[in-house]
């Protein structure tokens, strides 16, 4: 019996001694990650204690735990191989039953960074609130309890969830995991400062709810004893404990019926013909014939069905919209601000054959000439001006509208289909003089050793794209400070559009005999990682 | 086409760094046959087909195809071949139907040709269940029978397949082997590699076997296999394997006592 819990802890600590060995930028990585952890976690707990004695301590202490325990419920969905011990798949054929398993499994997860910051914190919640020895006493019981809860939580979720996150589209979704987590920060640093107007005390109604839902209920019952209330601790304490058997006994039963069932991920994925059927009819008609609208229509494709490519895009969107606009909003915007917009989405353009993977190869098999590289790469701006042209008129009209600054917005216009051409220029070039893998498991972008390649990629077009717009940046100022120049300004609509679709004619002919003469090159340096 | 040389390959070299993959192959191979192209895993069967097929550049050495240089008459070459190599990706976020469909409009075919061959090659190959199913999602067997589809699609008068049956299974098999069998009958060339030799002799008329970056043996089969019964014997001599008994060693493994 404890022989299996010491033998699945062990392998933990082999798979964590491991993975550290097999590379010295890993360990720097974890060690890094380990310092700065529980540099986090000795900070919060010097804060917690620090909060000893202050009115809302307590719902400070509660919200916290409460909040740790949501961590743990959501991040293995997110990050499904962090663990393999986790992973009951490769247990199904060892002759295990599922009690001791399920015993060794719950010591193994409480080995780890992860655990030992969680630890520290939960150490901290629950003395904020303890005063009195029996409040110290409950809190060291406390304390396990509440461990132990996020620790089964997540293996309980992890469980229900694994054909998921074993399947394909659980795969995809991790990979837009990295934004859900950006947007969340967003949320948090909104809330700190509203935090940070309002006072603590905004903090009570939720904690008020939270005092009595497990984990967060255990740190409730310290403070119960700290107050006196001994029949609401152990109400609060057996809530907790209940909550662990609960979760205990979901999580054994998932295991049981994971390994006694056929593995499912092979399984899935019939269902999605007709939709796909659906769409793809419409696309493919209203798009030119031949190479160009083959190429566009795949593109486009990739952009909603390619996690990845999917991501990128998304994050583009996203950034190219809000940096203009809420700085429109919070008054301290310019309109020129909008050609974000434009140069985010240009971004797109970079690395295009690195977004195709090793699949490239099917792409070089049908290009023999100058003119089919050509044909090609304009037809990959083409499907991103699809996209592109549309949005970035439109945030720039957003942000003429929220500013008020209507005079301007032809001459932003211009100063955007400039930019949009100068990234799609140097996105062509870079394309096929410095392109690299982008792998498609895991949160990276660039494949191992080529990191160098891609920051000169990236850096060196954006520079060279801003240098391509300086003649219209200097038209635009030189219109703006001359004496009568305001009544001209309108020209630089029809002369950024004009400009902007030469540079990117001129930089799709650079590219395409580059990109003819490299083709083994480039299905070398995509195929990597 | 008939009696020329449908590949032409003079000292090809190959180095990744210190590792020399591909050695100095020199290989004619006939117009019209089914040839194999056999040699243990690391012999360089998939370098040489990267070469021969222009994915990858040669440090030295020509290859021509048909009569063209691979590397100075792209136009010419890439038209006239089909490719399935082994390890690289096939657009995947496309459906089955949606792959065929884009590979042979980028090559130029008509839409309308394009589809009616697709729907033909999706019915043969057994994938038209499947069609609209992202390739993400196909297994082994799938794969290599849509990539397979894609390389048939333009109809190439030489094909270069890279394993095609690692991983597949025998019904897959059997439909692959019928699709080859029909297409090489009508005078066109098949080049596969693979380590499995019954198959090899099962379906080949001409083999050249590999080791080591090298050509061992080239030629008609019964030239290749000589006195030995099956190819696989011949196929161990060659590359210098025989004779290793490794029984001795573990006289403790097999049922009884434990």
């Amino acid at each position: 019996m404890t022989d299996v819990t010491a033998t699945v802890v062990r392998l933990k600590l082999s798979l964590l001694r491991n993975g550290l060995r097999q590379s010295g930028g890993r360990r720097a990585a974890f060690i890094a990650s380990a310092v700065v952890a529980l540099l986090f976690a000795a900070l919060q707990l010097l804060g917690l204690l620090a909060l000893r004695g202050h009115a809302h301590a307590d719902a400070v202490a509660v919200l916290g735990t409460a909040v740790l325990a949501l961590g743990w419920a959501v991040l293995p969905l997110f990050f499904p191989s962090g663990d393999e011990t986790l992973d009951p798949t490769r247990l199904v054929m060892l002759p295990l039953r599922p009690r001791p398993l399920v015993r060794a499994l719950l010591a193994a997860s409480l080995v780890g960074i992860g655990p030992l910051f969680t630890l520290l914190l939960l150490v901290g919640c629950a003395l904020s609130v303890a005063r009195g020895a029996a409040a110290y006493v409950t809190a060291v019981v406390a304390v396990v309890l509440a461990l132990l809860v996020c620790v089964a939580l997540a293996r309980a979720v992890a469980a229900a969830n694994v054909r998921l996150l074993t399947s394909r589209k659980g795969r995809d979704l991790a990979v837009l995991s990295g934004l859900v987590i950006a947007i969340g920060a967003q949320l948090v640093n909104f809330g700190a400062q509203r935090l940070g107007s309002g006072g603590l005390g905004q903090l009570s109604p939720a904690a008020d709810v939270l005092r009595w839902l497990p984990p967060a209920s255990a740190v409730g019952a310290v403070h119960a004893v700290s107050e006196r209330s001994y029949g609401l601790a152990a109400a609060q304490l057996l809530l907790t404990a209940a909550a662990l058997a609960l979760l205990v006994a979901v999580w054994a039963r998932s295991l049981t019926r994971l390994m006694t069932a056929p593995d499912g991920s092979t399984l899935q994925a019939a269902d999605s013909g007709a939709r796909e059927r659906a769409s793809a009819g419409g696309l493919g008609r209203l798009l030119p014939a031949g190479r160009t609208g083959t190429v566009m229509e795949r593109s486009l494709r990739y952009v909603w069905r390619d996690p990845k490519t999917k991501a990128a895009w998304v994050t583009s969107l996203a950034i190219g919209l809000i940096v203009p606009v809420f700085n429109a909003l919070q008054g301290t915007g310019s309109i020129y601000f909008a050609c974000f917009a434009a140069g985010m989405l240009g971004i797109q353009m970079y690395n295009q054959f690195g977004q195709d993977t090793s699949a490239f190869w099917m792409v070089a098999m049908t290009i023999s000439s100058s003119r089919d590289a050509y044909v090609e790469l304009r037809a990959r701006a083409l499907a991103l001006l699809v996209i592109t042209l549309p949005y970035a008129a439109l945030v720039t009209v957003l942000t003429a509208a929220v500013l008020g600054d209507w005079p301007r917005l032809p001459e932003a216009l211009g100063l955007s289909f400039a930019l949009l051409g100068a990234m799609l220029a140097t996105g062509a070039w870079t394309s096929a003089r410095f392109p690299y893998s982008i792998p498609q498991e895991g949160y990276k972008n660039v494949a191992p050793g080529q990191a160098g390649l891609a920051w000169i990629a990236i850096f060196g077009g954006m520079v060279s794209a801003a240098l391509l717009c300086a003649p219209v940046i200097a038209l635009t100022i030189w219109l703006n400070v001359s004496a009568d120049g305001d009544a001209f300004t309108w020209l630089l609509l029809p002369v950024g559009a004009v400009y902007g679709t030469a540079v990117t004619l001129l930089g799709l002919r650079l590219a395409a005999p580059r990109t003819a003469a490299r083709l083994p090159e480039i299905l070398a340096a995509v195929s990597k990682g | 086409m008939v009696g020329s040389a449908a590949v032409c390959v003079r000292g090809l070299w190959k180095r990744f760094g210190q590792q020399v993959a591909v050695a100095g192959v020199d290989l004619e191979l006939p117009a019209g046959k089914f040839i194999g192209l056999v040699g243990p895993n690391g012999a360089g069967k998939t370098t040489t087909l990267s070469m021969v097929t222009g994915l990858l550049r040669p440090d030295q050495g020509s290859v021509e195809v048909v009569g063209h240089d691979v590397w100075r008459d792209p136009v010419a070459v890439k038209a006239r071949i089909g490719v399935l190599p082994e390890g690289l990706r096939l657009f995947e976020r496309l459906s089955g139907r949606e792959l065929l469909g884009y590979s042979g409009r980028l090559r130029g075919l008509p839409g309308a040709e394009v589809d009616k061959r697709a729907g033909q090659l999706l019915d043969v190959l057994d994938l038209t269940g499947a069609q609209h199913k992202l390739v993400v999602d196909y297994s082994t067997g799938m794969r290599k029978k849509i990539g397979l589809a894609a390389a048939l699609l333009h109809n190439p008068e030489v094909l270069f397949l890279d394993e095609p049956f690692e991983g597949v299974d025998p019904v897959s098999a059997q439909t692959i082997r019928g699709v080859l069998e029909r297409y090489t009958a009508s005078g066109a060339t098949v080049v596969f590699s693979s380590h499995v030799m019954e198959l090899v002799e099962s379906l080949c008329d001409w083999v050249a076997v590999m080791a080591a970056g090298r050509i061992r043996a080239t030629g008609p089969l019964s030239e290749v296999r000589g006195e030995h019964t099956t190819l696989q014997g011949a196929f161990l001599e060659l590359v210098g394997a025989q004779g290793r008994d490794a029984g001795s060693d573990l006289d403790w493994l097999g049922g009884g006592a434990r």
